[in-house]
């Protein structure tokens, strides 16, 4: 019995990447059949075409999420170093709180007005912008997990030892972090890659991301491309699952980071 | 360094949101804006006297609570039950796989799987169960919110399954309960006694944390929710980009109150789980 509820949540779990799956390839899927009539590759035809829509789209999200999560994991490592071991920390790290528990979409609507007067509402450097308000004070949370008395006496030691502070760097705190680093990166960039009330504000629709895309098409009554879109969407987060599932969980006080 | 890395964090972090705040406030106040004639305080009464925002809060309030507790009593019987299977098995895997899948994806998914001509009805029908796609109930875009309860709910729960196995074997849990059967715990007072106090007790700041956060969610509410009530996220964006531009200052009036309601919860959670803020780095 134990064994057979285990089957179905398996089981439960994968049905929707297959049912996704499924869908994208469908064409003409009328009530009440279980299956689409016709089930064929056409819709994946996109990805030989570099001017189609959901091409240019993946792309642009790809991009976007790229740089965010970049920018975060460099300035965030810094930064949160500094807050770690400041005595207002905790100030800080409350600071830090309230973007990462504020809605995305309520963010965006309260700082919009500065992008519109900036002209950046629309534009890729504006979504990159928007998305680094919300991503960086995660990051930074991210890291405080990370910094410890015992990593800051390791780097003073080398210090004291003769080490300059770029071999401290590179020698002893860049190797220590490289958990912590990954941990950053994969999850900045899954909350950039998943993001889409913030984008769709700020970008004015103009900005092409799949998650606008996926809602586009879904006004558009093409469930058909609204699947596609979300097997895309799905997909870095599966090779990143493939690679170490431990980069997809983060939690405060977790001991993934140590 | 130290310096410049402070003042980046303020610039990034604390001036977005109080610059943010003062416009909405100044617009919602009428002092600011194409429309705004003068300084009116009509546009917070209108939001604070009247029913929309507080029933877009206590119908946010509910979808978060509902589904953080059903997600809560799912994880736990999965985590405790399955112990094995999540720590070795293919389970271990496979649990992180819903990880994957952003609120956009769920939400899509959720419709095509629970409206009237959705998976399920479809499944109805060849059963026999219904006889025609009217006959299915609205479980999506209903008053009750259970298309938004059950997305979340399945969202959530993996979630707090892999949390509550870290748990498990962080906290030593197997430990204390060999310590209690010595002592003649009996089975069910092994798990309230100590499995679920303890679990709860140290995930208790991250379960209300995710409250806030379904509490906040776009994506989901905005494909299966409904006009009226709506939550919170959805109701404020729709009074900002609504056709009527009269509608504006009580959606900047909704987003300031709604950005305090959850300043002032983090404060009640910093201040009763000081712990869960505790710094780990004092450093002199």
């Amino acid at each position: 019995m134990k064994k057979l509820l285990q089957i179905l949540f398996v089981l439960s779990i994968v049905f929707p990447v297959v049912f996704l799956l499924l869908l994208s390839l469908g064409r003409r899927w009328a009530y009440p059949n279980i299956l689409p009539a016709e089930i064929n590759f056409e819709n994946w035809e996109f990805l030989q075409k570099s001017d189609s829509k959901l091409f240019q789209a993946f792309f642009i999200s790809l991009g976007i999420s790229l740089c965010v999560s970049i920018l975060v994991t460099v300035i965030g490592f810094f930064v949160s170093k500094t807050i770690a071991f400041n005595k207002f920390r905790n100030v800080y790290l409350i600071l830090a709180y309230v973007p990462y528990l504020l809605s995305p979409v309520i963010m965006a609507v309260i700082f919009q007005y500065y992008f519109i007067i900036t002209g950046l509402t629309g534009t890729f450097l504006g979504v990159i912008i928007a998305q680094f308000l919300i991503a960086f004070p995660f990051g930074i949370i991210i890291y405080l997990n990370f910094w410890n008395t015992k990593l800051k006496s390791i780097e003073e030691l080398s210090l004291t030892l003769g080490g300059s502070r770029w071999q401290t760097f590179k020698y002893v705190l860049l190797p220590l972090s490289k958990n912590a680093i990954a941990l950053c990166f994969f999850q900045v960039f899954l909350i950039s890659w998943f993001e889409y009330g913030l984008t769709n504000l700020i970008g004015t629709g103009k900005i092409r991301t799949l998650t606008v895309s996926v809602f586009n098409f879904v006004i558009e009554a093409n469930i058909y491309y609204a699947a596609l879109a979300c097997c895309l969407l799905v997909l870095p987060p599966m090779i990143l699952l493939y690679i170490n599932k431990s980069l997809m969980f983060f939690v405060e006080k977790s001991k993934t980071l140590s | 360094m130290k310096k410049i890395s402070l003042i980046f964090f303020s610039a990034v972090v604390a001036l977005p949101v109080c610059s943010g705040l003062v416009y909405a406030s100044l617009y919602s106040l009428g002092i600011v804006g194409v429309l705004n004639s003068g300084v009116t305080l009509e546009n917070w009464s209108i939001v604070i006297f009247g029913s929309p925002f507080w029933a877009s809060i206590a119908f946010s309030l509910y979808v978060g609570i509902i589904s953080i507790s059903l997600s809560l009593l799912f994880a736990l019987f999965i985590a405790l039950s399955w112990r094995k299977a999540l720590k070795n098995g293919m389970l271990s895997t496979v649990i992180y796989l819903p990880l994957c899948f952003p609120a956009t994806v769920m939400a899509f998914f959720g419709f095509q799987m629970l409206s009237k001509s959705g998976f399920l009805s479809r499944l109805g029908f060849s059963a026999g169960i219904i006889d025609n796609l009217n006959s299915f109930p609205a479980l999506v875009n209903d008053a009750y919110g259970i298309g938004i309860i059950t997305t979340s709910v399945i969202l959530v729960t993996p979630f707090f399954v892999i949390l509550f196995t870290n748990l498990y074997q962080t906290e030593k849990i197997s430990e204390y309960k060999e310590l209690a059967i010595t002592l003649g715990a009996s089975k069910l007072e092994l798990l309230h006694k100590v499995t679920l106090p303890i679990l709860l007790k140290k995930s208790y700041a991250t379960i209300c944390l995710f409250v806030i956060f379904v509490m906040g969610s776009y994506e989901i509410p905005l494909l299966l929710g409904r006009q009226s009530p709506q939550m919170i996220s959805v109701a404020t964006l729709q009074k900002i980009q609504r056709f009527n531009l009269y509608d504006i200052p009580q959606g900047f009036a909704m987003a300031v109150l709604y950005v305090l309601i959850v300043v002032g919860f983090l404060l009640v959670l910093y201040l009763k789980n000081r712990n869960f803020f505790q710094a780990e780095t004092h450093y002199k």
